[in-house]
């Protein structure tokens, strides 16, 4: 046995049974009392996360940047960002991750770089350069104006004049963050360079950033391109060779119908997020009604077996409403930002609980459903406990404050200072730390922490969530969205009510006639399913899973 | 044709029905409530190419729900002429497949191999025998299997060597390797010293196989020895308890003494690990309470009950210190420790086999291992009374308590336990309560008679006061 040992069965789908956990590692734990978070400071935190039964974290990025973008703005991709720690802390982490159970993987921003890089700053020192041709330079700003300008709020164009070079420069996001020329093979063999570095110390896979935007050509949008696709296959090729059980999961926020491109034939990337389901599952609630859930989920082409979903109801970012019609985004707007100041860009910058007006019913419910479906959930960090925002916060800031752990001084988060701190905790009557921290919810049985617990830990008794079929049940009471999951022996029937009232529905189970369904938390059986339509009544808000057992003869 | 098929390393002969019937029979199968749908051989290695043959191979059970299983099966092959009826797994074409540890050559075979430090090729890994410290013994006497537990089996060489092979395997090194290996590089006394040891290694897993010990002849199980003491000499056996606490004390500052190996230095609990632990509990307590029959008379004292144990939890587990968390033994009580005759001795450092093994071999305080040996002493009181008919001496128990602590107290690093008095007797009662919850479980799928000592424990801390 090596040393360092590996501490997983070999399992090259385990992505397809996991649940994922992102951790803004600045908003964590603070380890070293500098009012910042830090790689050491999350390795504090292991047994919590180990306890709560996550299989992955999922780390934003903690390269060293100017931090202009979040740290998405990359100034090196060897080095930590030395508020968070060295190399050396995150190997450390990832292993004492792995002994726990838990694989790591981190993101990884494929597309740009800071302006502050060494490699910018050479491209843009000289034209005939070694490096003049990393980056995407050009003469005139008037190139790919079919190209959308994504961070419509910030940015007036893709291109920004460099008045070093002399030249304009194209970026598809903030004028910082220059996007890297994938036409040179060197740029290409530099990025596989840098994947290769982390994934020999251990790293489990990477969160691609930005992916679709990797290549530019003329009479395009500059998104989706097929020489996007070849690299990514070739990133996913070098993987398969020398270092199993990784995962790729790209960001693309894109139609499902151009995010399953990334899948390739199952030798693109391993996972891709659903970017449409999240904004209709919200929709759906305001509306009580399910049918926009239904319906993106019909309009979601099939994937490769080897490929997953990544499912999420809140991330670091805005409730992003580019996958929206027109229409459904106003709607959206009116219901879910009624302060201005809570938009940014296309979307809304909120957290789970404050979007649901922190109801306890509302945020269980959304959370079972994107635990039913297909795919793997991603949970962010805080929203176990039903963190708050701070819409006074500029940019996404308000999604990222500090980790409420205890009812103490600085919720917990941190010895130093108040105003060390890189952020302001939430301190009002409802959200704040004193009302919501992780130790108090350990101590409360009845605590959404306690509840969710219980939850990933069911969804890992039954590998049916991960891996299984989905078939929508369609039935007379469109307030109802319930579906019907199996795999090999196991087939669980999920029933969610969108409604805020109770509600009736029958279902159509002749095919299981015979089968008595056991609901998952509490065991108890209902009655055998007959030939007549199956008659269930749901609490407002409520939902019940199924365990269909065979009936004693 | 067979012998050719078994020589390659081809265990598919033996059929995946042969094979889940045999893995099911077994009393190392741990999931026996799940529907088994299959077993198969993922990987082995031939260790032996002279008859009798033997393989290692790690074989993967499957349950209905799509979950599964890895165990390490020994087997051994011998021509059916030779008429081998002893734990037969199938006969194929005038061959006989066993479980091996029965057969001496073969498992002799592996004691050769430690010895030797072989390395055999396994279809996509290797199984890898080590060797830590052989030096006295040179010839391998013939082995004699000495009880079936349900997480391994042993067999024991002469009176000088016993081998455990772990059946369920998981990845990564099984901790009792780890705190073996840990121990016997420091010569802690108490414990049979680790001589060698053996393991899976490949992209499918590595996993620890099996540890080799030196048997200690003529040692008595402190539970065996509870037993006839408490009828014969309960006096008597109250010092050995003291001692017993002593040594307890020396094993925890042992494991708690090396700061720079990361794997076993001691650490600070984080700020919520308390609530970590009461959570976990708590969630334990309403389980057990969730399935309690109503009807059931021996579950009389602590019916309807439920909410009071873990609001009795909720008390105490608030506040206060909980020292500093460390490698323990895991599942510490007299079945694990043996009398030689002149002091004790600890086995087993596997830790409770039905959790998952990244957990049991996380830090943790080391007073949790002191309350698995005070719930023993209760059940070395009941057990007492049930077999011999007599009960103990009247506050017999209380004084074992006492005698355990004090001698623990004593000797124990001061560092790794809370400060104070208060908090060590708040936290202890935690973990005795964690663990009286567990035997409930327990005892009502496994040992109705045994119900009411858990019962009684549970009564016990409810109505303690502090």
């Amino acid at each position: 046995m090596s040393e360092a040992g590996h501490w997983f069965e070999s399992d090259p789908l385990w992505f397809k049974r996991a649940v994922f956990y992102e951790i803004h590692t600045r908003g964590f734990f603070d380890s070293d009392d500098d009012g910042s978070g830090d790689l050491r400071g999350i390795q504090e935190k292991l047994d919590y996360l180990q306890w709560l039964g996550i299989d992955c974290i999922w780390l934003l990025p903690m390269y060293e940047s100017p931090l202009r973008d979040g740290g998405y703005d990359v100034a090196d991709f060897y080095r930590v960002h030395p508020d968070y720690g060295t190399v050396e802390d995150f190997k450390n982490l990832v292993d004492a991750a792995h002994r726990r159970g838990i694989r790591v993987i981190a993101d990884f921003v494929m597309n740009h770089t800071s302006s502050d890089h060494p490699w910018f700053q050479e491209s843009r020192a000289s034209k005939d350069g070694p490096k003049a041709d990393w980056y995407v330079w050009s003469d005139t700003d008037e190139r790919w104006t079919e190209a959308r300008i994504i961070f419509l709020d910030t940015e007036p164009s893709n291109w920004t004049w460099d008045p070093i070079r002399g030249q304009y420069y194209w970026h598809r996001f903030f004028s910082h963050q220059p996007d890297l020329n994938y036409d040179n093979p060197e740029v290409q063999e530099a990025m596989l360079q840098a994947l290769r570095f982390w994934l020999d110390l251990g790293i489990d896979g990477f969160r691609l950033d930005a992916v679709p935007y990797l290549y530019e050509r003329d009479g395009t949008n500059g998104e989706n391109l097929p020489e996007t696709h070849e690299f990514l296959k070739r990133v996913r090729a070098e993987v398969d060779a020398r270092y199993p059980d990784t995962v790729l999961l790209a960001e693309a926020n894109q139609w499902p119908a151009d995010v399953v491109d990334y899948f390739g034939d199952g030798d693109e990337c391993h996972m891709a997020f659903h970017f449409p389901v999240m904004p209709r599952m919200f929709m759906a609630l305001r509306r009580e009604d399910a049918t926009p859930i239904y319906d993106i989920l019909r309009q979601t082409p099939h994937i490769p077996d080897n490929c997953q979903w990544g499912l999420f109801l809140r991330n670091h970012d805005e409730l992003t409403l580019e996958m929206v019609t027109d229409e459904e985004r106003d709607y959206m707007y009116s219901e879910y930002a009624k302060d201005p100041r809570m938009k940014l860009n296309l979307g809304i910058r909120r957290r789970l609980a404050p979007l649901l007006d922190n109801g306890r019913a509302e945020i269980e419910l959304l959370t079972a459903i994107m635990f039913s479906l297909r795919g793997s959930p991603v949970l962010y960090y805080g929203d176990e406990i039903a963190m708050g925002d701070n819409v006074y916060l500029g940019d996404r800031d308000g999604v990222r404050t500090p980790m409420q752990w205890t009812g103490d001084r600085n919720g917990g988060f941190s010895r130093a200072d108040f105003a060390q701190l890189y952020l302001p905790p939430l301190m009002d009557p409802v959200y704040g730390y004193q009302a919501v921290n992780v130790e108090a919810q350990l101590r409360t049985p009845s605590s959404l922490l306690r509840w969710l617990r219980r939850f990933v830990e069911l969804r890992k008794q039954h590998p049916v969530f991960g891996l299984g079929t989905y078939e929508a049940l369609v039935t007379s009471n469109p307030r109802i969205f319930a579906h019907i999951r199996q795999y090999e022996d196991d087939v669980v029937l999920c029933v969610h009510n969108m409604a805020r009232s109770a509600q009736a529905v029958e279902l159509d189970l002749s095919w299981y006639e015979g089968m008595i369904p056991e609901e998952m938390f509490g065991r108890t059986a209902f009655p055998r399913i007959g030939t007549l339509p199956y008659l269930l009544t749901l609490a407002p808000r409520g939902f019940f899973w199924f365990q269909l057992r065979e009936g004693e003869a | 044709m067979v012998e050719e098929q078994i020589l390659r390393g081809d265990l598919g002969a033996l059929g995946e029905e042969a094979l889940t019937e045999f893995v099911e029979s077994r009393r190392w199968f741990g999931s026996k409530a799940q529907d088994v749908a299959g077993v198969r051989v993922l990987d082995s290695a031939v260790l032996r190419t002279q008859v009798p043959l033997l393989a290692a191979a790690i074989a993967e059970v499957r349950f209905g729900g799509g979950t599964h299983e890895l165990y390490q099966l020994l087997l051994g092959f011998r021509p059916a002429e030779e008429g081998w009826e002893q734990d037969v797994v199938a006969e194929l074409e005038g061959w006989v497949a066993y479980d091996a540890l029965n057969d001496p050559p073969l498992a002799r075979e592996l004691v050769h191999m430690m010895r030797g430090e072989t390395t055999v090729q396994a279809g996509e890994g290797a199984v890898e025998f080590r060797s830590v410290d052989f030096g006295g013994f040179a010839d391998i006497s013939d082995p004699r299997p000495v009880g079936v537990e349900q997480s391994n089996t042993s067999v024991v060489f002469g009176d000088e060597l016993i081998l455990k092979a772990y059946r369920r395997i998981e990845p990564g090194i099984n901790p009792e390797l780890e705190l073996l290996r840990f121990l016997t590089e420091i010569q802690f006394p108490h414990i049979a010293p680790l001589v060698g040891w053996y393991a899976y290694s490949g992209q499918l897993i590595d996993a620890t196989l099996g540890v080799l010990q030196e048997f200690l002849p003529g040692s008595r199980d402190g539970w065996d020895l509870a037993l006839a003491e408490i009828a014969s000499d309960p006096n008597g056996f109250l010092a050995r308890l003291r001692r017993l606490g002593e040594v307890t004390g020396e094993l925890h500052s042992a494991l708690a003494a090396n700061p720079s190996d990361p794997d076993f230095c001691p650490e600070e609990p984080s700020a919520e690990s308390l609530a970590l632990l009461t959570a976990t509990v708590d969630e334990e307590i309403e389980q057990v309470f969730l399935d309690l029959d109503p009807d059931d008379e021996t579950l009389g004292p602590i019916a309807g009950r439920g909410e009071e144990v873990r609001e009795r939890l909720r008390l105490i587990s608030h506040a206060g210190a909980v020292g500093r968390v460390i490698r323990t033994h895991g599942d510490y009580h007299l079945g694990q420790v043996l009398w030689t005759g002149e002091d004790w001795v600890v086995l087993d450092f596997e830790g409770e086999p039905a959790r998952p093994l990244a957990e049991r071999r996380n830090k943790r305080s080391p007073l949790r291992d002191v309350a698995g040996m005070l719930r023993s002493f209760a059940y070395a009181a009941s057990a007492a009374e049930l077999t011999t008919g007599s009960p103990p001496p009247e506050g017999w128990e209380e004084r074992a308590r006492e005698e355990f602590l004090g001698g623990y107290w004593d000797v124990v690093d001061r560092t790794i336990v809370p400060p104070g008095a208060d908090g060590r007797q708040r936290l202890l009662t935690v973990f005795e309560l964690e663990k009286a919850v567990y035997e409930l479980r327990y005892e009502l799928n496994n040992r109705p008679d045994w119900v009411r000592i858990p019962v009684a424990g549970i009564v016990r801390l409810l109505e303690s006061d502090g």
